[in-house]
């Protein structure tokens, strides 16, 4: 009897932990993707060749996995040429950013696809020696002496006929060489620092720029500067380490359409993400569920936001997104210095988080912190957690409402592992290097849980409409212009039931730091 | 201390004046007349009229009209006698009032060619009109003589007076390009001695006229008109500066004076230390590979100390003599003029703004006053040296040297417009300090030869060697950013710290350098005995090298140790670091270019009857060529350009009587495009991406003039004209690429431009009144950018409009008095130019405009014994302020500084440059 009640016992454990297993497990599958080659496989590792008479020979083909590569000069990839990395590829820059001879430059006028993954990501980073140091966790706050906004090797310039720049799980590090050769081609003047990525397509379709996952780390000016005319999809990348004393994370110019999303923005010199069109000229643009922190207090400029920032004709959704510890919260511009008024008829936008660690003045040329810029267009939505009270729409539309101060941490966020009131401290609000262990998912009783528009909310997190806007609904939420789907294709993440870039069911950003 | 001034002035010209009150004595009868030559009975000015027994004596007027009053009834003997005349005598008797006319006759009556014989002064009024008169084209003259009056002291100032001429003015309010019958300085060229010179500008082919001072000039021309013997690309005109040529006995002029600006009694002068300016960038100073240091660049002088005491001080001397029995004749002359001066501008630059539902609107940004100190230097040598190897050879050497220094402070406040301003007395301000100094020479040395090879036939050739350089080293402008505003936490405003911002040091220098040669075979002779002809072939080729370099170095400011924002106290304490070491290595600014034209024309003149044709054709190669430092990998690093051209001209005159003239011309001209607009590189401007056109093609008109020409007297004249150009292909700036985003030169089809000159010069007694109009009116369609709710209008829409720089009404006037008994001249004169474009806007009617400008000088000479004159001259006697706006309404959500509220225009800029006073002496020998 006894050992039937102890075989009926260890049955019972036995179910029960094949019951309390179910709610566990979840099939780890890891079925190996096919390794593609695209062209031929490039099997030197001194780049890029040299003809007879000494001109560097045009890339083209794969950059195979496991391989370190090692870049001596400027890189062209010819129109109708494809240059394919392999997840796993080490690409190391021999630059110095002293000089446009001496930084490196990647010259796109086909494709570059630099196909990455989790387990093996690809690397875009500067050949360390003596004298080019590379920065480290130790420069928090010395734009001055940093190795981070050296400039070591000029990016990726992509020319009027390239047809995609696609980064995928990759790191990219130490961009901003100065121009010298080419410059006037991309619109800039010789001793310009480069934008780490910049596109500016006169193609009919117009090029893609597909930048996922990865990881951009010290850029000496605009990370992904001024593109114009294409099509782009950026989601869930980290921004770290950008701009010495002025420059954006992401900056889209006129022309361009698709979506940001989902992008960890730390410690940016002056808006984490920027659009703006010209005159006559639309910017449809949406930026959704991205984390800002800590943004906009290196720009000496005045009039510059310091977050998330719309200007001249640019429209689209702007939901889902914590801005923390940042000069001011989202803009949606009626005029700055250089901006015009953007396109507010084609601009949707609410469920957005501000959360200021202080917001009273400090006094000396030290920053404080702001919800909200007064008298632009920018409106306190209903569904917005921040401080500021809307003022009475003046005739040209613009808000002259008050930042309440002392709504200072009133809406923190809770992010796992990133004390809002500490870091606004003292200078800890300049920090630009992301703290080691930091962690922006959301602690159990955030605001920012729940908060978000998504497919199957209602009420407040309905799906944005705006039906009287023409270019919101051609376009739509999230967009689909990019090629979509596979190796060549991006793999878009819709808005989440909640806000910033590290939502509670991990969809988000992969990252951990 | 303005009244002092405006006292002191009315003081002087009366005490003046005073001088010519003078009494005479005892009878009741007057005597009067006119003294007139004999063959032309033209009036002779300045001859003298001697009443032998009562040794009184007395000089012909303007009009040549004499008189003695209060003479006692009698028999007098009279003296008649006048420079180049023979003297003459006779005896009257006077009853009551007696009328005595007479006349002289010239020593050496014939006057030929306007090759003139150097007996004859030419820096006389006379003999300009007879220049004007006598050439085969059609032309305009100023001579020394009236520059010497008037209170001009550059050559740009002097072309205003001109008719149909009106200038272009620089940013401190100097007249510096002159703009022809309403075509842009593009489409005029400057000689030196009839030798074509090239420019200091970096880009363009034009002179700026406002180097070279006036007081070396024997004469101007303005040709309206060209013979196939000049060169071919003017279309508006050309302006022929003829330098002081050797005289026949000893010739000595020498002035010197001082003054003072107005603008300097009210504020101060800020000056910094020139010679701190580094003249080499660290590019050229240590070659493309170095690094440049933040110690590399100076501090000194963006560091201003104010001056209180700023006279301006003006001399010039020229002296000429003639040698070994007449055969060498030389002519030297220094010029030296240092003037100071401090103004203030509103500048208020504005930007498109796209409407909902509506074409875009006009706004203003910034708002700045701007501060001026300029102290400009100019240096003018000048030798003529004439040998006459025999009667049948004559070489000569012509050399000139003009030097401008600039040396300009500008100080500035930008108002930002937008948010967070809300009003008057609060926003963003920033504040500016820059410091230019630029260098800019022009030189030439023609040698030139003239030979009688056999009777009848003629021979002339010139080697000329021109330079021109524009040099403008470590341009720097500091600034640092502050204001008074409410920033979002704080409800209300307050002053924000001054907090220094990045800026930049840029070197820019370039350098011309060209080798003519001339070479011109005349045929003179008479055709049937009766129709006396000159057949003339010539040819020329030039070689020009042009140089640009340029280099930009960005200094960012570096955060304080404790990493807060640099603070402004000084240029001494601003930490900065160099962001670019290697400066601009491979821009295309920095680019060489090299034209050769050559050149080859027939021209055939004879007189039928009182027909003079001059007819002719003209060929001309042209082969233009760059290289610029952009890398091979870029297309459009070199590039060269070539075409011919075949200009055909014909002038007709028809001499109604000796004093009456009809002419008739049709010519064709071209017009190049410069050295930099063909070059096709992008490159960043300051408000559009520009863009060069290698595709440009040169402009070529078809121009006809009309002229009626009376000269009643030597000094007098009546010229009525008219003119049609047909230009195709005009260059003109416009939008271009797949998104209209590039400011490109451009052919936009054809443009006409036509008018009506008035030029009338009388003389009554002591008094002459001078007067000049020109009715101008020119058209072209460009296209514009326009949007309409938010979105660009493609294709762009047309817009006609005047050409830029284009009045339809210019005008002069002088008023004259002239005493020669007492040696007292005044001179009133007043200068209108009516609205004009000032800049083409790329969007669609928002082009800027000049309001018009009525200025007002005031000259007065005094002689003071046989070789001394003082003088005194007043310049912009009103302080007319010149302005600029564009006919838009702001669309400004808060009222905008120094703008009229409710104002239909919007003020773009506003100057106000102040009266300028000038007092000195004079010695002619």
């Amino acid at each position: 009897m006894k050992k039937n009640v102890l075989g009926l016992m260890a049955a019972m454990l036995v179910t029960l932990s094949i019951f309390s297993c179910q709610t566990d497990t979840v099939e780890k599958a890891n079925i190996s993707v096919a390794l593609k080659v695209i062209g031929q496989s490039i099997s030197d590792t001194i780049l890029p060749k040299k003809d007879a008479s000494g001109n560097a020979i045009p890339l083209k083909g794969t950059m195979l996995a496991g391989k370190t590569y090692h870049i001596m000069s400027d890189v062209t990839v010819n129109e109708g040429d494809t240059l394919y990395l392999q997840p796993g590829v080490k690409v190391l820059i021999h630059g110095d950013g002293l000089s446009p001879a001496t930084s490196p430059t990647f010259f796109v006028n086909g494709m570059l696809v630099s196909n990455g993954s989790k387990a093996a990501p690809n690397w875009f980073t500067v050949f360390e020696t003596a004298k080019v140091k590379k920065s480290n966790s130790s420069f928090k706050d010395d734009s001055v002496n940093d190795p981070a906004f050296a400039g070591y090797w000029g990016g990726f310039q992509c020319g009027p006929k390239a047809k995609l720049l696609l980064l995928r799980w990759t790191h990219i590090e130490y961009v901003g060489g100065p121009w010298g050769i080419n410059a006037p081609d991309y619109l800039a003047k010789a001793g310009d620092p480069m934008f780490g990525i910049y596109m500016n397509s006169l193609d009919n379709p117009k090029g893609s720029l597909i930048v996922e996952d990865s990881w951009f780390y010290g850029s000496k000016d605009d990370c992904i500067g001024k593109c114009q005319n294409i099509y782009v999809s950026i989601m869930r990348n980290t921004f770290s380490k950008i701009g010495g004393t002025g420059g954006e994370g992401i900056n889209l110019k006129n022309d361009c359409y698709g979506d940001l999303a989902y992008n960890l923005s730390f410690g940016v010199a002056t808006n984490g993400l920027k659009t703006s069109g010209d005159v006559g000229k639309t910017c449809m643009v949406n930026i959704y569920n991205n984390t800002v922190v800590q943004n906009g207090f290196r720009q000496t400029k005045a009039t510059r936001n310091g977050s998330i920032n719309t200007e001249t004709n640019a429209g689209g959704f702007i939901y889902n997104n914590i801005v923390v510890n940042s000069k001011a919260g989202l803009r949606i511009s009626f005029a700055s210095e250089k901006g015009k008024p953007s396109d507010t008829l084609n601009t949707s936008y609410g469920n957005n988080l501000t959360c200021i660690g202080r917001g009273k003045p400090m006094g000396g040329s030290e920053q404080f912190m702001v919800f909200i810029e007064a008298n632009q267009f920018t409106i306190k939505q209903p569904t917005d957690l921040n401080g500021f009270v809307n003022g009475k729409i003046a005739a040209n539309g613009t808000n002259p409402g008050t930042n309440n101060a002392n709504d200072s941490l009133k809406y923190d966020p809770l992010f796992k592992n990133y004390n809002v009131a500490a870091n606004s401290a003292g200078r800890l609000y300049r920090v630009y290097d992301i703290p080691v262990g930091a962690d922006f998912h959301l602690n159990t009783g955030s605001p920012a849980i729940g908060a978000g528009v998504y497919a199957a909310g209602t009420g407040a997190n309905a799906m944005p409409k705006k039906s009287n806007a023409p270019k919101l609904v051609e376009y739509g939420f999230p967009q689909n212009k990019v090629p979509i789907g596979g190796i060549f294709g991006a793999t878009i993440t819709p808005p989440n039931k909640d806000l910033g870039a590290f939502p509670t069911d991990n969809t988000g950003n992969q990252h951990t730091y | 201390m303005k009244k002092t001034i405006v006292n002191l002035c009315v003081f002087v010209i009366s005490t003046l004046v005073c001088f010519n009150v003078m009494s005479q004595t005892v009878g009741t009868s007057s005597l009067k007349g006119k003294i007139v030559n004999v063959y032309t009975f033209e009036p002779i000015i300045g001859a003298t009229v001697q009443l032998v027994n009562l040794k009184l004596q007395t000089t012909s007027k303007l009009d040549g009209s004499y008189s003695f009053n209060k003479l006692k009834a009698g028999s007098y003997t009279m003296r008649f006698s006048s420079v180049g005349y023979t003297s003459r005598d006779t005896t009257i008797t006077i009853q009551n009032n007696a009328l005595v006319n007479f006349s002289l006759a010239e020593n050496n009556f014939e006057l030929t060619e306007v090759i003139v014989k150097g007996a004859e002064n030419k820096e006389t009024e006379i003999s300009a009109k007879k220049i004007e008169q006598q050439a085969s084209n059609q032309l305009n003259v100023i001579s020394a003589k009236a520059i010497q009056l008037s209170t001009d002291i550059t050559i740009a100032n002097v072309l205003q007076r001109v008719s149909g001429i009106s200038v272009e003015r620089s940013g401190s309010g100097d007249a510096r390009y002159a703009i022809i019958r309403g075509m842009d300085k593009r489409y005029n060229y400057t000689l030196i001695n009839g030798i074509k010179i090239p420019s200091p500008d970096n880009k363009n082919r034009y002179v700026p006229m406002d180097i070279f001072p006036s007081d070396l000039v024997e004469r101007i021309e303005v040709n309206k008109t060209l013979s196939p013997d000049m060169e071919g690309d003017a279309i508006g005109g050309s302006v022929n500066l003829v330098m002081k040529n050797a005289p026949d006995n000893l010739y000595i002029n020498a002035s010197a004076s001082t003054g003072y600006n107005q603008t300097l009694l009210e504020k101060t002068y800020q000056s910094f230390p020139v010679n701190s300016v580094a003249l080499q960038s660290p590019f050229e100073k240590n070659g493309p590979t170095y690094m440049a240091l933040p110690t590399d660049f100076s501090r000194d002088h963006l560091n201003y100390t104010p001056k209180s005491f700023t006279p301006n001080a003006i001399a010039n001397l020229s002296i000429g003599n003639r040698f070994f029995q007449n055969k060498l004749g030389v002519m030297l002359g220094g010029s030296y003029q240092n003037t100071y001066r401090a103004y203030d501008n509103i500048f208020s630059p504005s930007v498109y703004y796209d409407e909902t539902n509506k074409p875009g609107s006009l706004q203003i940004k910034h708002a700045n006053k701007r501060d001026y100190s300029t102290q400009l230097t100019r240096i003018g040598l000048n030798a003529k040296i004439d040998f006459r190897i025999n009667e049948k050879n004559k070489i000569n050497l012509y050399s000139f040297f003009a030097l401008l220094d600039d040396v300009q402070n500008r100080m500035t406040m930008d108002t930002l417009q937008p948010p967070p301003r809300v009003g008057y007395g609060t926003g963003q301000v920033w504040f500016f300090g820059r410091s230019k100094y630029q260098t800019q020479k022009i030189y030439n040395t023609t040698f030139e030869g003239q030979h009688e090879l056999m009777p009848h036939l003629n021979f002339k050739w010139i080697g000329a060697y021109s330079y021109a350089s524009s040099n403008i080293p470590d341009l720097a402008e500091y600034e640092y950013d502050a204001g008074f505003f409410q920033d979002g936490t704080n409800p209300k405003p307050y002053q924000h710290p001054n907090k220094v911002v990045n800026y930049h040091r840029i070197w820019e220098n370039n350098q011309d350098t060209d080798l003519s040669g001339y070479g011109q075979l005349a045929y003179s002779n008479n055709f049937l005995k009766s129709i006396p002809f000159t057949l003339t072939f010539g040819g020329m080729y030039r070689n020009k090298n042009r140089n640009n370099l340029y280099q930009d170095y960005e200094l960012r400011t570096i955060p304080n140790a404790d990493g807060s924002f640099q603070l402004w106290t000084d240029i001494y304490r601003f930490n900065w670091s160099v962001f670019n070491p290697t400066g601009s290595p491979a821009n295309p600014n920095t680019y060489r270019a090299i034209e050769n034209i050559g050149a080859g024309f027939g021209m055939l003149k004879f007189k039928l009857k009182n027909l003079e044709t001059l007819a002719g054709m003209r060929m001309e190669t042209t082969s233009q060529s760059f290289e610029t430092d952009v890398p091979k990998t870029i297309a459009g690093k070199t590039g060269s350009i070539s075409y011919v051209d075949f200009l055909p001209s014909v002038h007709f005159k028809y001499g109604l009587n000796t004093k009456t003239n009809l002419r008739l011309s049709y010519f064709n001209s071209i017009n190049r495009p410069s050295y930099f607009e063909i070059v096709p590189t992008l490159r960043t401007g300051d408000e559009y991406d520009e863009i060069g056109n290698p595709k440009l093609l040169h402009a070529k008109a078809d121009n006809l003039d009309f002229r009626f020409e009376f000269f009643p007297r030597p000094n007098e004249q009546i010229l009525i004209g008219a003119f049609y150009k047909k230009i195709t292909n005009p260059i003109e700036y416009g939008f271009s690429g797949d998104k209209v985003q590039f400011y490109q030169p451009q052919n936009f089809g054809n443009a006409v431009n036509y008018g009506v000159e008035v030029v009338l010069e009388k003389y009554i007694q002591n008094f002459g009144i001078r007067i000049n109009y020109t009715y101008t009116n020119s058209s072209i369609t460009t296209t514009k950018l326009k949007t309409f709710n938010n979105q660009l209008i493609s294709p762009a829409p047309e817009q006609t409009r005047p050409l830029q720089g284009q009045s339809p009404h210019i005008a002069n006037a002088s008023l004259l008095y002239k005493n020669l008994k007492n040696g007292l001249d005044l001179q009133l004169a007043w200068q209108f130019t009516g609205e004009r474009i000032s800049l083409v806007s790329p969007y669609y009617e928002f082009d800027q405009w000049q309001q018009s400008l009525s200025l007002f000088d005031f000259s007065a000479e005094k002689k003071i014994g046989k070789h001394m004159g003082l003088f005194l001259k007043v310049q912009n006697l009103l302080n007319a302020s010149d302005i600029f706006y564009i006919n838009q309404k702001l669309s400004n959500s808060y009222p905008v500084s120094y703008q009229k509220q409710g104002d239909q225009k919007t003020l773009s800029s506003k100057s106000v440059y102040g009266q300028n006073y000038q007092i000195g002496l004079r010695y002619i020998l």
